[in-house]
């Protein structure tokens, strides 16, 4: 493609409409004289029609925008619209021209009548339209351009929602985990060969999940024959890779002469990588031997169906978590929760009470995705009873509603819970079992405040009672998880330990950052900290 | 948009939009051709001459005009279509029941247009 013009708009119709395409395709043909007046119009009537179709129908009638871009090379005229409508259903099955005396219904057909191609798809919801047009000067005769693919256009958008998928896994460059080694050393016992590998096509480089075999866990794109494998559904299988028609630098004499690999898609069926064996030297690879070669695919597929899972509960646990800062004038306010896996047990909260907020910060047993179903719940049950009387009010009604809860489920949850008063900076709080929470005064003096009464989900009539402490100006309040004090060797040293990070910090959201810098790939638990800073006088 | 009218000698009334008619300007040309068939004009030619550019819209204002004239006895036709125009009729096949014909002046003269030697 020696030449080519792209020009790209965005529109929102209202208060755009059709005239405002009308006006940017006249900027695009200006710089393109030689744009045979056929192509032209016949381009610009297709896009019409796609955009007077998006217009009306692709968000129900209400206002939907677009990108419409339009691309002039030497030998075709590509048009992507990309537009953000909820319907998906487009009716682009061809159906021919309407009874003549109908008064609707031939968009469609005009446009299929008037490009070479037209393709469809939804990614991430969006609409993604391509036309393409061959250019009158480049069609030939001997075979004619319909239904040429488009090359460009609708390639990118493959790759950009192959990439975007494979991200959303957050798999790339993560520790090897055993449930896909186990996978890869099998195979190679299995197969007999040198090495298998999970490997995922992460923009211009393969990243091995898992590798058994001397070759580093990350290659050029260029260099890889996984990446190739991605290209289509089928195993690819290269009996000898000095053989490989136009891949011939692919191959390592002696170490990399024979490859097979299936696919590995993300959920969305996007190709992300590919479970590959190899060997040294060249091989023949039986019908019996692709079929087991599937069969471990789709079992690597299914670890990656559940790191998906994961990672979406990941998502939505940290979505519970305050979103927003508290408005509160003189008082800086900060929390971060690291899980040990994907979810966690921990979770911090606050949110506005009357002249104030409350705080909490809750650490259920155990980890992982039952702890954060009880979590959940506790955050749920804490938030409502908040709405009702004081503190010990809110602990005693959350406690009477989770206690069958935590019953059948024999799981405690320790738990601090505080309001705190703006203008007088009077904090009252209980502490069920927690006792990981801690003043720092500006002085540099630093106490921890005791707790009070037993977890939430211990089996006996407790009578909660509330304490009060005073945040003076510069004072700081930090209520962590006991995953904190696995960072440290013990309590004390998790003491000095924060109290110098608070000293030194200038903000609320120093302090939690200086935190998870420390815990950060390291931390055995989940890792919470909650921070209430008084404003220096 | 702008639609300029007016009346031939033989009673024909001329419609002539200027402009795109697309999603944008097409309902004003069904309200007016609806308009012309009510107050009893059905012979009426719709100008193209000034359409720059027509689309699936504008088709179905031209059908719907069509049909309420032949309703009332009468017929639509059109004229002057430019280019893209024809492109657009063409694709469509609906130069078949909407022949384009050279000038207003000869859509209702014009007993047989096909003989002008064009389709």
């Amino acid at each position: 493609m020696a030449d080519m013009v792209a020009r790209t708009l965005r529109i929102t119709a209202p208060p755009d409409d059709v005239d405002s395409v009308h006006q940017a395709l006249e900027s695009v043909w200006a710089v393109v004289p030689d744009l045979e007046p056929r192509d032209r119009m016949s381009i610009e009537t297709a896009v019409i029609e796609l955009t007077a179709n998006v217009i009306q129908y692709a968000n129900r009638g209400r206002a939907v925008s677009f990108a419409l871009t339009i691309v002039v090379y030497d030998d075709r005229v590509e048009a992507t619209l990309s537009d953000s409508g909820e319907v998906d259903d487009v009716g682009l099955h061809s159906r021919g021209m309407p009874d003549a005396m109908a008064e609707s219904g031939r968009g469609i057909p005009m446009i299929q009548a008037l490009v070479d191609s037209v393709e469809h798809r939804r990614v991430e919801g969006f609409n993604h339209w391509t036309l393409v047009r061959a250019r009158e000067a480049a069609r030939d005769s001997v075979t004619p351009a319909r239904g040429m693919p488009s090359v460009s256009i609708s390639g990118v958008i493959d790759e950009m929602s192959r990439q975007r998928a494979l991200e959303e896994l957050g798999i790339l460059d993560t520790p090897p985990e055993e449930r896909f080694d186990r996978v890869t050393r099998l195979a190679t016992q299995l197969f007999g060969v040198s090495g298998s590998a999970i490997n995922l096509i992460d923009r211009d480089r393969q990243w091995s999940k898992s590798m058994v075999g001397s070759f580093p866990s990350e290659v050029p794109r260029s260099q890889s024959a996984c990446a190739i494998t991605i290209e289509t559904d089928q195993t690819l299988i290269v009996p000898d890779l000095s053989q490989w028609e136009g891949h011939e630098h692919i191959g390592i004499p002696g170490e990399f002469e024979f490859y097979a690999g299936h696919p590995l898609y993300a959920p969305g069926g996007e190709r992300i990588g590919s479970f590959c064996v190899f060997d040294a030297s060249p091989r023949h690879f039986s019908e019996r031997e692709v079929a087991m070669l599937r069969d471990l695919a789709s079992w690597v597929q299914q670890e990656l169906s559940v790191s998906q899972e994961l990672s979406r509960a990941a998502e939505v646990q940290q979505g519970l978590l305050p979103q927003q800062l508290l408005s509160m004038p003189g008082w800086d306010i900060a929390g971060m929760c690291l899980p040990a896996r994907a979810v966690g047990g921990d979770f911090y909260d606050w949110y506005p009470v009357g002249e104030g907020a409350a705080f909490t910060l809750a650490d259920t047993m155990g980890k992982g995705i039952g702890s954060a179903i009880i979590a959940a719940t506790v955050r749920a049950v804490l938030r409502s009873a908040a709405r009702f009387g004081d503190v010990t009010g809110a602990v005693d009604a959350a406690a009477a509603a989770l206690t069958g809860d935590l019953d059948s489920t024999g799981v405690f949850v320790t738990l601090f819970h505080a309001r705190l008063d703006m203008d007088t900076g009077e904090v009252t709080y209980v502490d069920a079992g927690h006792g990981l929470t801690f003043i720092a005064k500006q002085s540099g003096e630093v106490r921890r405040l005791r707790s009070t009464a037993p977890p939430l989900g211990i089996d006996i009539e407790t009578e909660w009672v509330a304490q009060t402490e005073s945040l003076e100006a510069g004072d700081a309040l930090v209520s962590v998880s006991d995953g904190v004090l696995d960072l440290y060797a013990g309590v004390e040293e998790a003491l000095e330990s924060v109290t110098s990070i608070v000293m030194l910090a200038e903000s609320a959201e120093e302090i939690v950052d200086a935190m998870r810098a420390r815990a950060r790939g390291v931390a055995p638990d989940d890792v919470t900290v909650l921070v209430v800073r008084r404003d220096a006088a | 948009m702008e639609l300029r009218e007016r009346t031939l000698p033989d009673g024909v009334a001329v419609v002539a939009p200027v402009g795109r008619l697309t999603m944008v300007g097409a309902p004003d040309l069904r309200g007016k051709l609806a308009e012309l068939v009510a107050d009893g004009h059905t012979r009426i030619v719709v100008d193209l001459s000034e359409v720059v550019f027509l689309d699936s819209s504008g088709l179905g204002a031209l059908v719907a005009g069509l049909k309420s004239a032949r309703q009332a006895g009468g017929d639509l036709r059109i004229a002057s279509a430019t280019e893209q125009v024809l492109l657009v009729l063409k694709l469509t096949s609906l130069d078949r029941v909407l022949e384009p014909h050279a000038t207003a002046e000869s859509a209702f003269a014009e007993l047989r247009p096909r003989d002008r030697g064009g389709r």
